[in-house]
């Protein structure tokens, strides 16, 4: 039996923590996984089907679920990689859009202090985005020297997508500066931007 | 792995005091930074310094010989 720790981690992380403990197992045996919210339970369970192996949910807690998934002879292997977050219905898909390293209009440092406000105010919601795209003025806040820095990471570490604008970062001379996440062109951008039911920009 | 974790929030009375606050922390070397001011407190402007809970008798020891005035300070519970 092997057991998985994926308490906190936000989706797709315990399907893919799942996925490589079945592959660990090697044969038949049972994985259970330790999660903290149902939509978690469900995708272990959709990935158990998936196998067809059976899995059993048992809540433990109020933000805690023990998921077993029993790996038969029969069995078919994860294929790593690909996993997607199957996102009940309800649940938006939500991109943010930092267009600038200000919020709003008006005056400039307050509209910095703001725009860092809003990324703390986003590491503490319940439902996180699943990508924040950074362009144009936006590619300062995820360079070094930004006081946004700590949210950013924290975002990523979550499981949240950061790209920022590659076309920004050099126009800005921030090529090298690059302090979180991943560098994205264009198309990319629009994808994100038109595959979310919802996108914010602050 | 998400897990809440207790942080030193001081709250001021008005949002430019906050901002000179973390200006005048941020050239002294004191940890912390601005966030909004979570839900959980009522008191002061929407902007307020978040540290470490152990820093508390610092800041207050700082605060009263600078005579930096705040509203309260108070332990939450935020996401780390």
């Amino acid at each position: 039996m092997i057991r998985v720790d994926a308490m906190g981690d936000a989706c797709p992380i315990p399907v893919v923590k799942a996925k490589k403990a079945i592959k660990e197992l090697g044969g038949s045996g049972v994985v259970e996984v330790l999660v903290d919210n149902s939509i978690a339970v469900e995708n272990l369970t959709k990935l158990a089907k998936s196998l067809n192996c059976t899995a059993a949910a048992e809540k433990k807690g109020e933000a805690e679920y023990c998921v077993k998934i029993t790996v038969g002879e029969a069995a078919a292997q994860p294929e790593v990689g690909g996993e997607a977050c199957y996102v009940p219905a309800g649940k938006k898909r939500i991109v943010v859009a930092m267009a600038s390293g200000k919020m709003g209009e008006g005056n400039d440092e307050l509209g910095a202090v703001l725009a860092k406000g809003f990324l703390f105010a986003l590491t503490q919601q319940e439902q996180l985005p699943e990508a924040v795209l950074f362009y144009n003025g936006g590619a300062t806040l995820t360079t070094e020297g930004s006081p946004a820095l700590e949210d950013i990471r924290t975002l990523e570490a979550q499981g949240v997508e950061i790209l920022t604008c590659g076309t920004c970062l050099n126009y800005y001379g921030l090529s090298d500066k690059l302090a979180v996440g991943g560098v994205t062109n264009m198309y990319v951008i629009v994808e994100k931007l038109t595959g979310a039911d919802l996108v914010i920009r602050p | 792995m998400r897990r809440k974790k207790p942080a030193l929030v001081i709250a001021f009375a008005s949002t430019a005091h906050a901002m000179r606050v973390e200006a005048f922390c941020a050239a002294a070397g004191l940890p912390g930074r601005l966030i909004p001011v979570p839900r959980e407190i009522t008191a002061g402007c929407g902007l307020a310094f978040k540290t470490l809970p152990e820093e508390e008798a610092h800041f207050r020891t700082v605060f009263a010989q600078e005579g930096i005035e705040y509203e309260g300070m108070y332990t939450v519970d935020l996401w780390g």
